[in-house]
């Protein structure tokens, strides 16, 4: 959209192909670019024959750039709008009934969506409250939420082979998705009173805020988050047993402010501002969870450290591309235990050691298959003792299990192309093949390349928690970025 | 219930949206005849395959132009390029 703005401002006349769900974003956009009045043909996503379609198009694009412009679309202007400071003022019931209006949608076939909220009752944001919430930081209200530190961005997934990551310097005013917003430290918290966040998690909220507050480019769904490092213990957060689950009022509370950053931050609008498909169940209402650095075994890093903090520097980092929910083989707890202990159970006769004690490479039966139906890294939440047990296997590293797994990942050229997103990961065929450094085209059909990501690193993550039972749970995902708590206490 | 009719200040959780100068359309063209007309295409290609077949068909005296890319961020015209260059279209299919 920047582009074609960008072109019409300098003379050159544009025409966009859409889709029918897309062209309200698509007007919305094109005044935040400053060209309101883009031209668009809207295209069937359904029509069977692509011959059909395609001639019903030509005449209206050629039409587009060749009918002369309208008294509206030669308008000049400017696009101001401005957000009051106090929003309601009334009794608390009122306030409530404000806050938690909605609107209809067309889009959504009259299904209500809210104004303010993720849809759930919320904390009403009094100026006392907000106030109090301001405590939980030396930072001022009126500080516009800006990077605290130099952030190497990685590009990733999809556009890793495509795309220059670039590095956003200390400083930077962050942008809020999908409308390109601000804010200040004070509307951020604004919304954690909203969410139920208490003053002393301010610290944590401020940091999404700066990590772009879960709105990612828009579609961001209020992020995934974790938390590395002491302040997990000062504010209560559970990094046992049902750590994903309801009950812990700051686990929960901190995941749902990222939903509620996106809505009011970023403007976040289903169909007007920003298009997404299904969402996730898994992120939806929030994930924020906590490491338990005091599981790790000798010599495996904190998150914090891994990304490039100190051991009691305490650290946001975002869960990146957040996908699939229980990859990998399916196990009892106690199946796991047979194996490392006995050497009896499902385990170890799937891999061959039935009555020889452990340690044994679990992971060998967890990745069985992983990647038959889906591509790239994921993130394995796990106890201690399994931690400890492939420790004493011999991986005496996180960075050596990443390795390890994604090295298992490699398949030959002829079944990656098989694969779902390729054409795209790889701009049809013509971009740069990481481990070869030649064009994908140019690779044999036997050339064995990686369908578990670009990068051990960035595509695959270990995380442990507390809990005795051994039971992990894995995720799509990888290594984020990470931001610091401390820099907002 | 005496609190609850107090009346309080509520404060907006709605972030700054800069202020954006708007602009007109660029000036349409008279006829596309022997115009050079650039084709942005990018994510799958989809229709794109027949659209472009005809376009370049049943229009030969326009110097149709493309570049095409499978991310839905298409590459852009150079500043030469845009010298040369009278329209564009650019599609994203998914």
């Amino acid at each position: 959209m920047p582009y074609l703005s960008d072109l019409e401002k300098s003379g050159i006349p544009t025409v966009l192909v859409v889709f029918n769900e897309e062209t309200e974003k698509l007007k919305h956009d094109s005044r935040i670019f400053g060209v309101p009045g883009l031209r668009f043909v809207v295209a069937s996503r359904n029509s069977p024959g692509g011959v059909d379609e395609a001639d019903k198009l030509v005449q209206p694009l050629l039409d587009a750039l060749t009918r002369p412009l309208t008294k509206e679309e030669t308008k000049t202007g400017r696009w101001a709008p401005k957000q009051p400071r106090v929003l309601f003022e009334g009794t608390l019931e009122e306030a409530e009934e404000f806050y938690n209006q909605t609107e209809q949608i067309p889009r959504l076939l009259g299904a209500p969506f809210s104004v303010f909220t993720d849809g759930l009752p919320v904390v009403i944001p009094i100026e006392e409250r907000v106030e109090r919430m301001l405590k939980g930081t030396r930072h001022k209200a009126e500080e516009v939420i800006a990077l605290q530190r130099d952030v190497k961005t990685r590009a990733r997934g999809a556009f890793a082979s495509v795309e220059v990551a670039p590095v956003r310097k200390k400083g930077e005013i962050v942008e809020f998705m999908p409308m390109y917003r601000t804010a200040t430290v004070e509307q951020v918290a604004v919304n954690a009173v909203m969410a139920g966040c208490k003053p002393e998690y301010f610290p944590v909220v401020l940091a999404m805020a700066e990590s772009g507050g879960g709105t990612g480019d828009g579609r961001g769904g209020g992020g995934a988050f974790v938390v590395s490092g002491p302040i997990y213990k000062e504010i209560g957060m559970n990094v046992t047993n049902f750590i994903f689950g309801p009950g812990n009022p700051v686990n929960k509370t901190l995941g749902r402010v990222g939903s509620l950053m996106w809505r009011n931050l970023g403007g976040y609008e289903e169909t007007i501002t920003t298009i997404t498909t299904l969402g996730n169940a898994v992120t939806n209402g929030g994930l924020m969870f906590a490491e338990y650095a005091e599981g790790l075994p000798p010599g495996w890093l904190g998150l914090n450290e891994e990304l490039g903090f100190k051991k009691d520097e305490s650290v946001l980092m975002t869960l990146p591309m957040m996908g699939a929910w229980g990859m990998g083989q399916q196990h009892a707890p106690g199946v796991y235990r047979s194996l490392q202990r006995t050497g009896h159970g499902a385990m170890a006769r799937f891999l061959g050691v039935k009555g020889i004690v452990g340690p044994h490479n679990y992971l060998e039966y967890l990745i069985k298959d992983i990647w038959a139906t889906m591509e790239g890294g994921f993130t394995l939440v796990m106890p201690p003792q399994i931690a400890r047990d492939l420790y004493d296997y011999g991986f005496k590293t996180k960075q050596s299990i990443y390795e390890w797994i994604w090295k298992q990942s490699f398949e030959p050229v002829s079944r990656f192309k098989m694969r779902g997103a390729q054409d795209f990961i790889t701009n049809g065929w013509l971009a740069i093949e990481k481990t070869s450094g030649k064009p994908w085209r140019e690779l044999a059909d036997d050339y064995m390349v990686p369908a578990g990501g670009d990068d051990p690193f960035d595509d695959y993550n270990i995380i442990v928690i507390n809990m005795e039972e051994t039971a992990p749970a894995r995720f799509g995902g990888g290594h984020g970025l990470g931001f610091s708590i401390d820099a907002w206490r | 219930m005496a609190g609850r009719e107090r009346t309080y200040k509520c404060l907006n959780p709605v972030g700054n949206q800069e202020a954006v100068d708007l602009h007109p359309l660029a000036p349409r063209l008279k006829s596309i005849d022997g115009k050079t007309i650039h084709l942005s295409i990018c994510g799958e290609a989809d229709i794109w395959v027949p659209l472009e077949k005809q376009l370049k068909r049943d229009y030969p005296n326009v110097n149709w132009t493309t570049k095409k890319r499978y991310h839905i961020v298409p590459w852009e015209l150079s500043d030469e390029e845009r010298k040369t260059t009278d329209a564009v279209i650019l599609g994203v299919c998914w």
